[in-house]
């Protein structure tokens, strides 16, 4: 698949920050899938199916969450894809109960990228082809630079539904900067990346901004930089 | 102190906030050299210089130390304190005693207090009928500051006044409010930067500040130039 397809599900992605529930369809665009969903769960956000590309992908994303266990979880538990790319082969995943499941759905191939932020774990991207069909490396790639993206607009959008009022004092933002500062050098992220590791921190504890930039700044909240996601390698 | 060896300390002072003063220099720069002459020359333990910002309140933009409760209890000076009262009545305010004024201004006096803060000077920095912000000196003791301090605060803050004040002169395309927000909001990027050195140098916030300084003042670069490059980690100490 060219370079360009994957350019304009990037664009599409990034200018789609208003409408979540159309998140799945730039992966259909580019990679040679039947279906995508994007769904959250995990320590950080509820589990929720946030979009899906048609039904069977709605309910493969669905069926995960009610027996516990699927590509999805793997995912997020081992911070890598997982992939694979012929069912009728023999999988060795240990799903028993999810295989068993879908086995009248029709699938040919499945695919789990998670959903990270920092520390963070957001939820997973689930990709599904009727045919066998392996991903290259350089689309497990462009799928994870896709992943990243999604994973910010999700955060976003959990956590500034919940905006807390009254944290925007000359002071506070000044020691939140600063710990800012600090977060973005544990663990080697932008300013705006740890600004936001830091909010979703609070919006997770339910305190505020500057309880948690002041923890960080007495050293008792460090982050800690966690492994990025394995490519292709799986 | 000497009072020759005082004097000469104080013609370098002014010599070298005339240097600040070229073409293209930092608000934040002067400013920052402003109040670590004031803790240099003068009778004072601490200073620190507000500046008014867009929504038209005062904010801190540099300091002597970089300690946050510093930093705070200028902030609370702000909001209800001498320096708002300076800022206002564009007039030098004497707090002599904090104890004696505590009831006028409950938070900051108590804050103040806490820090070992006696008594604190609040001067305008105003050229004219503009006013764009204040410079406070804090003193561990009470009493008033004395006259030769006092004059020699106002001479350096007029100079920095007119040194901001003219550089909008010269490239007018900007407005007094905007550059003044430009030098505050160059503190976003400062506090960033001392919050990269405190943890890769696992120092406090107020060492990791002192550290960028030096570095700023031995490479002859602006602070707000050494801390973006601290915050997108091209420069690393």
């Amino acid at each position: 698949m060219s370079n360009d397809s994957f350019q304009v599900a990037a664009e599409a992605l990034t200018h789609s920050a208003g409408k979540i529930s159309e998140l799945a369809r730039p992966f259909v665009r580019f990679l040679p899938v039947s279906g995508a969903s994007v769904s959250t769960f995990g320590s950080f956000l509820g589990a929720e199916t946030i979009s899906a590309t048609d039904a069977r992908a709605g309910r493969v994303d669905e069926l995960q969450f009610d027996l516990g266990e699927g590509p999805c979880w793997d995912a997020v538990l081992n911070r890598r894809p997982v992939l694979e790319p012929d069912l009728s082969a023999g999988s060795s995943a240990s799903w028993p109960a999810f295989l068993k499941a879908i086995q009248h759905e029709d699938i040919g191939a499945i695919f789990a990228f998670p959903l990270l932020f920092g520390p963070l774990e957001i939820g997973a991207v689930d990709l599904y082809s009727v045919a066998p069909v392996s991903l290259s490396l350089e689309q497990q790639r462009q799928t994870l630079a896709l992943t990243a993206i999604v994973s910010r607009i999700l955060l976003r959008h959990a956590i500034f539904d919940d905006d807390a009022p009254g944290e925007t004092t000359t002071f506070s933002r000044r020691v939140i900067h600063q710990a800012t500062g600090m977060v973005l050098a544990q663990l080697g992220t932008t300013a705006e990346d740890a600004h936001l590791i830091i909010r979703a921190r609070a919006f997770a504890e339910s305190r505020s901004m500057l309880d948690v930039a002041q923890d960080i700044i007495e050293r008792r909240i460090r982050f800690t930089a966690l492994p990025d996601s394995a490519e292709g390698n799986s | 102190m000497n009072e020759t060896v005082r004097l000469e300390q104080l013609f370098d002072a002014f010599a070298t906030l005339a240097d600040t003063l070229v073409a293209g220099y930092d608000v934040l720069d002067l400013l920052q050299l402003l109040v670590e002459n004031c803790h240099d020359l003068l009778d004072v333990d601490s200073a620190g210089i507000l500046l008014e910002n867009a929504a038209g309140r005062l904010e801190v933009v540099a300091s002597t130390s970089e300690a946050n409760t510093l930093v705070e209890m200028m902030q609370l000076d702000a909001d209800a304190g001498p320096c708002l009262e300076c800022f206002h009545t564009r007039a030098i305010v004497s707090v002599p005693d904090i104890d004696v004024d505590s009831f006028r201004w409950p938070n900051f006096c108590a804050t103040a207090l806490a820090q070992g803060i006696h008594s604190v000077y609040a001067i305008p920095l105003r050229l004219r009928e503009t006013t764009i912000g204040t410079l406070n000196l804090m003193r561990n003791e009470r009493g008033e500051l004395n006259q030769r301090d006092i004059r020699a605060a106002q001479a350096l803050a007029d100079v920095a006044t007119i040194g901001i004040l003219q550089e909008r002169a010269i490239r007018d395309a900007s407005t007094l409010r905007d550059q003044l927000q430009h030098a505050l909001s160059s503190r976003i990027i400062i506090e960033q930067a001392k919050g990269v050195v405190a943890e890769t140098a696992n120092v406090s916030i107020e060492a990791a500040f002192a550290l960028i300084r030096e570095h700023a003042r031995s490479n002859q670069t602006a602070l707000r130039l050494v801390a973006q490059q601290l915050v997108t980690r091209d420069l690393r100490f």
